[in-house]
């Protein structure tokens, strides 16, 4: 089995008279990065719910390394997913959080496995600090130390630079950087920051109305080049 | 699956633990039930077979919907049942483990406050007693079954504390009547007989059976159907 390739054949999310995700067709190769653009409301967020499996296709199929990751328990060890919100309990210390995702994912060496996450993302000093307690920069390294914890094949991530200062901002796109080039991890990205990843994206889609008007391969380039493509093709642009 | 089961509920407990927002409210609001009671109807000493089974049942559902609001709060707040649902753990884990934390709470709350009860209520100690934990844990976990899952589906509602009751006490009260007539059954037992002393009857009354045995498969059966709706429930 091919860890994180993703294959989406006529992904479509109705809710009620509304596609949020219609008729997608989509092939993402192992390691690849792909940025998602699009206008707020394009359904680029369903989309990540789709390919983490929190939703099941209203038609069509989502399958992530050959299997449908929401019935299949395979699939969704496979994937990580960092989003804005931290899925991390804000009354449970740093360690205590990975310990806990640790057991869940089932893995060997939990403890040796968490120390060393926390020291990945420069956390260690403070991983017996409750997570409620920690800045907002904080939060998101060690939610990243979360999604990333059981090394998955698919890494989803959806907005992962709101609310971030320029430092902190940089010190997720170095820790993207990192395991890009262990390339045994495929990235999905969402976000209106792409100044933040231009250096990391190997292919750009777009979505507009939930229907997908673009999938280029990004051959490297400047910020204005990828942002002129990602604007391209979206409403009113 | 039970990896996955005790591991959720290990968590939840260490977060009450830490954030005690659950437990506390519960057994204080038990505990004002039963004064409320006790001092509305001035019973004297029938109080106990007149109202104490309906009083004490009163109260433990109404704490337990204190609780069961609580249910996925921990989850709510940073989109954490999005990692749950995302991990390799069967979504009937999630349910079954929010479901024995919401057992669990409700169980120590029932003990907690049966002592208060029998002081205000003339409840007296004794061997007649044991089957009583039988049918509080009965009904705590049909309480629990149908809690959990109505509290998944109104999680997500601005009006939750609201939505919650009204969803779940029609449904919960053929459970309740049953709980509440068992519950009088053994408390029957606490009366004196002529010569004064405790009556000393059967350990487990027959007329007992029927109430519990309907207890076991009300939860048996709600547990069954919540958890084959839960993945729905997430999704919606």
């Amino acid at each position: 089995m091919t860890t994180g390739t993703v294959h989406l054949e006529q992904a479509t999310k109705r809710y009620g008279a509304l596609a949020a995700v219609n008729s997608v067709d989509l092939e993402i190769e192992a390691g690849a990065l792909l940025l998602m653009a699009g206008s707020n409301g394009a359904g680029k967020s369903t989309l990540l719910r789709l390919l983490a499996g929190l939703i099941r296709p209203t038609q069509g199929r989502v399958l992530v390394n050959g299997q449908p990751p929401h019935s299949s328990l395979e699939s969704r060890a496979e994937i990580g997913l960092l989003s804005h919100k931290t899925l991390l309990y804000d009354t449970l210390t740093a360690r205590e959080n990975l310990l806990f995702y640790g057991r869940l994912y089932g893995l060997e060496n939990r403890r040796e496995t968490a120390e060393a996450a926390l020291a990945n993302v420069g956390m260690s000093a403070r991983a017996d600090t409750p997570v409620g307690t920690l800045s907002r920069g904080m939060k998101q390294r060690l939610a990243l130390a979360r999604a990333t914890l059981h090394r998955p094949g698919l890494l989803l991530l959806d907005e992962p630079f709101e609310g971030l200062d320029r430092r902190a901002s940089q010190a997720l796109s170095q820790r993207l950087t990192d395991l890009r080039a262990r390339g045994e991890t495929t990235v999905v990205v969402v976000t209106h920051r792409v100044d933040e990843v231009v250096d990391l994206v190997d292919r750009v889609a777009v979505l507009e109305r939930g229907r997908l008007c673009c999938d280029s391969a990004w051959r490297g380039g400047g910020l204005e080049e990828l942002q002129a493509l990602c604007d391209s093709h979206q409403e009113g642009v | 699956m039970i990896k996955g089961v005790v591991t959720i509920l290990w968590k939840d407990l260490l977060v009450e633990w830490r954030s005690r927002e659950r437990l506390g409210p519960m057994v204080v609001f038990v505990f004002l039930i039963i004064l409320v009671f006790n001092f509305s109807f001035a019973l004297g000493g029938s109080a106990l077979h007149e109202i104490g089974a309906g009083v004490l049942w009163s109260a433990f559902v109404f704490a337990g919907l204190i609780g069961l609001n609580h249910t996925f709060a921990a989850e709510l707040d940073n989109n954490c049942l999005d990692a749950l649902m995302l991990a390799p753990v069967s979504h009937s884990s999630l349910y079954l483990a929010k479901m024995l934390g919401n057992l669990l709470f409700l169980l120590v709350v029932e003990l907690l406050s049966l002592p208060f009860f029998s002081l205000f209520f003339n409840l007296s100690p004794g061997l007649y007693l044991v089957p009583l934990v039988a049918v509080l844990t009965l009904g705590a976990a049909c309480l629990a079954s149908v809690g959990t899952l109505f509290a998944a589906m109104s999680s997500n509602s601005r009006l939750r504390e609201f939505l919650l009751p009204l969803l779940v006490l029609p449904m919960i009260y053929p459970a309740l009547i049953w709980a509440v007539k068992a519950t009088a059954i053994v408390f029957e037992h606490s009366r004196p007989s002529a010569t004064g002393a405790l009556a000393t009857a059967a350990f487990w009354p027959g007329s007992l059976t029927e109430p519990v045995s309907f207890l076991l498969v009300y939860s048996i059966v709600f547990t069954t159907l919540a958890l084959m709706l839960f993945d729905q429930v997430l999704e919606d």
